[in-house]
């Protein structure tokens, strides 16, 4: 995947750089400057009555951080946390949220025109969480909208554990 | 626009709020002096808003500086008393003030606002006056397109700042000068042709101003904190050598330090959040003055102590409860001034604001001397609106029945108005307050007054807190302040303390039922459990509110304090929940809201405990704490907690015999002990290795008794067989889960083994020679008995009456005269209070001294007994405490009486 962290060549300036992650079997992106920090070490204090998709909350360095479960959100198991989960810290608002990934990828650019919208065959519910996906040489990367992501759960669906649509089955045709 | 404009703009909007911060009370203040004009208030209005103009030409807010330019013309008339500041004059500046402090906040968007009809008003206010002034003043009223040419702006700008410095010379310190001072009276007049502007404007214009994102600290609390960063340094330094030296000697020196830096730089940086209470209620005289101009009204607001120090978060939080307080207490407090007139009062009412210091939490009140609250009124609406049934209306106390202003959807005003009247709010109010970990608590006198006390904590960002195990290994943090005892029950009680009404799981504490609450379920780790626990449970009984509960835990933790974390988004609407908290070991605890998890779970309203009892259990209130110990294992004895001053674990062969009298070698000088079975008719202690002495202090001096072996310290209600096994030393005995517990009068067994230490009493005050008579009036035998038996020891008259009607009767009989009284609180017939205020609405016993001594020792309790005319209120019963109280007392009523008979 080395390849991909060389930028391309002369296009353009219009580059986004892109932290990726792995869920299920699918391989996510968001820009990098959302991301505050990444780390393995979970120690999870669960919340009751908190929605579904919050996992708990952790410390980190004195601020007390809600450490969510997209998995959840996406309409996946719970994750299961391995030696290879990470905790990506992304800000929100005017707070950090940390997402619970099964797996952390590299860091890749790409250029903004080559971001296409969200395939129209995505399930409706899955399509609203992406901001656009783009078809790099190793796959496809989809690339995450944090704000619809973490919206909460009063003006969101509640989350189902439906499997029906995977991201990159839907990819585009 | 570039950052430095962005920060330079920045400082205009802060500064400019600190000018308009207290701009309404001295328009106020200026209007209350009428003709007689201070120039220097009006000076300082005055450069006030022209600071304002210059800095809003300079940057290019051309509306800003239009309608300060305005302002500044009729504050300029005002000053050269060409214009006397009617309320209609300083209504249209203070509408304007108004407009200019919505403008500042949103400075960027300022030009974009109207103010057209605010120029118009203060230009007919100037002008409509000017007709009579000097016709000179017409020509310096332009309007601001015409009059700011760039030159100009720039004149204007130098002139702000030359202004400016004046201004801060004069002041030694800025911020403490832009302050009211320590108590202001603004008295407002009614002007009833202005009431509908003013109920127009005061729903329109926002009463909470935004919160700040800076404040001014002072440059010697920097100064410390620096001080203290620079210890810190030094601390870690000191640590890191430490740790690389591996000499643990070290340590507790470098620990102490880091320790006591650190408490300090907390302490510190806790002073630069505290603000003066006087920011909030700084808008309060506007306030009381619109509100009585809507209603036709004359109030007058009175402020002490605003300049009581809160934390900035509860000065943002406590505006809007307090503003509704205010209003509440203008519109359904103040009567009319025709009603008032009628009623034998001034014309003109009193809100009286009051912040101060008790008890290491701030209390404001908010006193009218309006109706007051009619208590059978609330009961009668509060039927009718089916929030009471009649029944539960008639076995309600007035007390009680107030609450009911808190309860949604019930309101006393005879009408809605557009003030208040809809019923909602009180609850509101309550919820934000207690949301605060505050209290409010409200006292009436039907046609008198109100008075509601809001009770406030210094700080929301540490608070000490009980972290509890819940749920396995997780911790949750209960604030102190909920939390009213802890109950530890033993597996082998627990049938009989646990028990299920409907369903509800309720457990018997002393004579009430509490409901019970386990957190587990509460936090939905598990379903509910059927049947008895296996092993101990810890039950906190907390309060929130007006509602008591007991939470069962799986363990109880530590007593810490925390620092409190907010939660994020997500988690909002987790009612359970107030926060989190980092612990010692980083891990995250959560702080539980008591009040959430009340309404969680649906917890009713508490039935009143009163209506349980009837006058015949009258007695059974009262409780005490007993040591329950053994001195032979099959004998069983108890003291009275009240009267050991501590327990201490000794070896036994630290105990001598000196004299015939034992001694213990003790803190390297020995105190006189006692065994039981050397006074009380009981078998003897066996030998133990080591024992338990209760130490108590009497005959002033300490002593001690052997207690071999401590069964446990329980309440108990006192229901004393005073007969059966009474000897000297032996005031009586009772049966307490079937086993026999004789219980010691530590001062009889201590004066029938040492007599000699009770020859050197001072002698008891005697007014007029004869020994002093008391009347004791208790409902309990047991305390009866003990109270007479003290006093006679020591040398007193007694009277005893087993109620207040029969005390009243001895009282009132002309063969009896008594010197003092000291009764109960809970008696049947009349109670201790009654009989206070009765003693007290007699003249002729306005010096004869009250002792309460009470079971009931709440500090509402004390400041009710204290109304009725309780001169000391006594917890049950400290022997050495009520002598020493009852010989200053009859003191100082036979010299008040001396003085009494000279004049």
């Amino acid at each position: 995947m080395n390849t991909e962290l060389v930028a391309p060549s002369v296009r353009g300036n219009e580059c986004v750089e892109l932290a990726t992650f792995v869920i299920e079997d699918d391989r996510l992106g968001i820009p990098i400057d959302e991301v505050d920090e990444i780390h393995r070490s979970v120690d999870l204090t669960p919340v009751p009555h908190a929605p579904l998709c919050v996992r708990g909350v952790m410390n980190l360095r004195g601020e007390v951080v809600t450490v969510i479960d997209p998995r959840l959100i996406l309409g996946y198991e719970p994750a299961v946390v391995t030696r290879q989960t990470c905790n990506l810290v992304v800000r929100w608002g005017g707070e950090r949220v940390g997402l619970l990934v099964d797996r952390i990828g590299d860091v890749v650019s790409v250029f903004r025109e080559d971001i296409e919208p969200p395939p129209a065959n995505l399930a409706q519910r899955q399509g609203r969480f992406l901001r656009g996906v783009c078809n790099l040489e190793s796959g496809i990367l989809a690339i995450l909208d944090i704000e619809q992501l973490l919206v909460l759960e009063e003006e969101a669906a509640a989350p189902q554990n439906s499997r029906d649509a995977s991201l990159t089955r839907a990819g585009p045709s | 626009m570039s950052l430095d404009d962005k920060d330079i703009i920045g400082e205009f909007v802060v500064e400019s709020r600190e000018h308009l911060a207290n701009i309404e009370n001295e328009l106020l203040a200026i209007e209350a002096c009428g003709e007689n004009i201070d120039s220097d208030l009006v000076n300082k209005v005055f450069r006030a808003v022209h600071s304002i103009k210059g800095a809003a030409g300079f940057f290019g807010f051309s509306q800003v500086q239009g309608l300060a330019h305005e302002m500044e013309n009729v504050l300029n008339l005002i000053r050269n008393r060409q214009l006397v500041p009617k309320p209609a004059v300083t209504d249209v500046l203070l509408r304007a003030a108004d407009r200019l402090r919505g403008m500042i906040e949103d400075v960027e968007h300022s030009n974009e606002v109207d103010v057209s009809q605010h120029v118009a008003e203060l230009r007919a206010v100037a002008s409509g006056e000017a007709t009579s002034a000097p016709p000179v003043q017409a020509g310096v009223v332009p309007s601001q397109q015409e009059a700011t040419t760039g030159t100009e702006r720039q004149l204007e700008v130098v002139e702000g700042l030359v202004e400016e410095v004046v201004a801060e010379g004069t002041q030694s310190r800025p911020s403490a000068a832009e302050m009211p001072p320590p108590a202001c009276q603004v008295p407002v007049s009614p002007a009833p042709n202005l009431g509908e502007t003013a109920a127009r404007e005061s729903k329109t214009s926002s009463p909470s101003p935004l919160a700040e994102s800076s404040i001014r600290v002072g440059v010697q609390i920097l100064d410390r904190l620096m001080t203290l960063a620079g210890e810190l340094v030094l601390a870690r330094n000191q640590l890191l050598q430490t740790a690389n030296s591996g000499d643990s000697s070290a340590w507790g020196t470098v620990v102490g330090r880091v320790n006591q830096v650190t408490s300090e730089l907390q302490e510190t940086i806790m002073q630069t959040r505290l603000q003066p209470v006087g920011a909030v209620f700084s808008r309060f005289p506007r306030v009381i003055r619109d509100l009585s101009n809507a209603l036709g009204k004359q109030c007058q607001l009175t402020i002490e102590g605003q300049e009581v120090e809160l934390d900035k978060s509860i000065i943002e939080a406590i505006g809007d409860p307090l503003t509704h307080l205010v209003r509440n207490a203008v519109d359904h407090g103040i009567e009319p001034p025709d009603v008032r007139i009628k009623a034998g009062k001034s014309p003109v009412g009193t809100v009286a604001l009051r912040a101060f210091h008790q008890a290491g939490k701030v209390s404001i009140q908010i006193c009218d001397d309006g109706r007051g609250i009619d208590a059978a009124k609330l009961k009668e609406k509060a039927v009718a609106q089916g929030i009471l049934t009649p029944d539960q209306a008639r076995a309600m106390s007035d007390r009680e029945a107030l609450m009911l202003i808190f309860r949604p959807g019930l309101s006393t005003a005879e009408k809605v108005t557009s003030v208040s009247g809809r019923g909602v709010g009180m609850d509101v109010v309550k919820t934000n307050i207690e949301r605060l970990g505050g209290t409010v608590a409200v006292e009436t006198h039907l046609g008198k007054g109100t008075t509601i006390d809001v009770r406030l904590p210094l700080t929301l960002a540490i608070i000490p807190a009980l972290v509890v195990r819940c749920c396995g290994p997780r911790r949750y943090a209960i604030p102190q302040t909920n939390i009213r005892e802890l109950v530890r029950v033993k597996a082998r009680d627990a049938a009989q303390s646990f028990q299920r009404v409907q369903g509800a799981e309720v457990f018997r504490l002393r004579d009430t039922l509490l409901p019970l609450v386990r957190l587990d379920v509460a936090l939905g780790r598990c379903a509910a459990r059927e049947g008895p626990p296996s092993k101990a449970s810890n039950i906190i009984v907390v309060e929130a509110g007006s509602l008591r509960y007991g939470l069962v835990v799986e363990g109880l933790c530590d007593s810490e304090e925390i620092v409190v974390k907010p939660l994020g988004r997500h988690m909002k609407r987790s009612v359970c929940l107030a926060g989190a908290t980092i612990l010692g070991d980083g891990k995250v605890a959560l702080i539980l809201d008591i009040a959430g998890i009340a309404s969680h779970m649906r917890l009713a309203m508490p039935k009143t405990d009163s209506s349980a009892e009837g006058p015949s259990n009258a007695g059974l209130r009262d409780m005490q704490s007993l040591l329950l110990f053994s001195n032979h294992p099959s004998e069983y004895f108890g003291i009275p907690m009240e009267i050991v001053a501590r327990l201490e674990r000794v070896r036994a062969d630290h105990l001598d015999r000196v004299g015939g009298h034992q001694i213990l070698q003790y803190r390297g000088g020995t105190l006189p002990v006692f065994s039981l079975e050397e006074g009380v008719n009981c078998r003897p202690r066996p030998a133990k290795p080591k024992l338990y002495v209760a130490v108590f202090s009497t005959a002033g001096r300490e002593a001690g008794l052997i207690v071999p072996e401590i069964v446990d310290i329980r309440s108990v209600p006192t229901q004393v067989d005073t007969e059966t096994f009474r000897e000297p030393g032996i005031s009586g005995s009772m049966v307490f889960e079937g086993m026999t517990v004789r219980l010691v009068d530590l001062h009889e067994l201590a004066r029938k083994l040492r007599p000699d230490w009770y020859q050197s009493r001072p002698a008891i005050p005697t007014p007029n020679g004869s020994a002093p008579r008391i009347l004791v009036a208790e409902d309990s035998d047991f305390f009866r008995k003990q109270l007479v038996g003290f006093f006679k020891t020591e040398g007193y008259e007694v009277q005893a009456a087993e109620d207040g009607a029969v005390a009243w009767e001895l009282l009132t009989d002309p063969n009896h005269h008594f010197d003092a009284v000291v009764t109960d609180i809970e008696m049947p017939n009349v109670n201790g209070l009654e009989l206070a205020q009765r003693i007290r609405g007699e003249r002729r016993f306005a010096n004869l001294p009250i002792i309460a001594v009470s079971s009931l020792a709440g500090d509402e309790d004390i400041r009710r007994g204290r109304q009725a005319g309780i001169n000391e209120y006594h917890i049950k019963l400290d022997r050495e405490q009520l002598m020493a109280t009852m010989a200053r007392l009859l003191k100082t009523s036979s010299s008040r009486a001396a003085t009494g008979r000279k004049s």
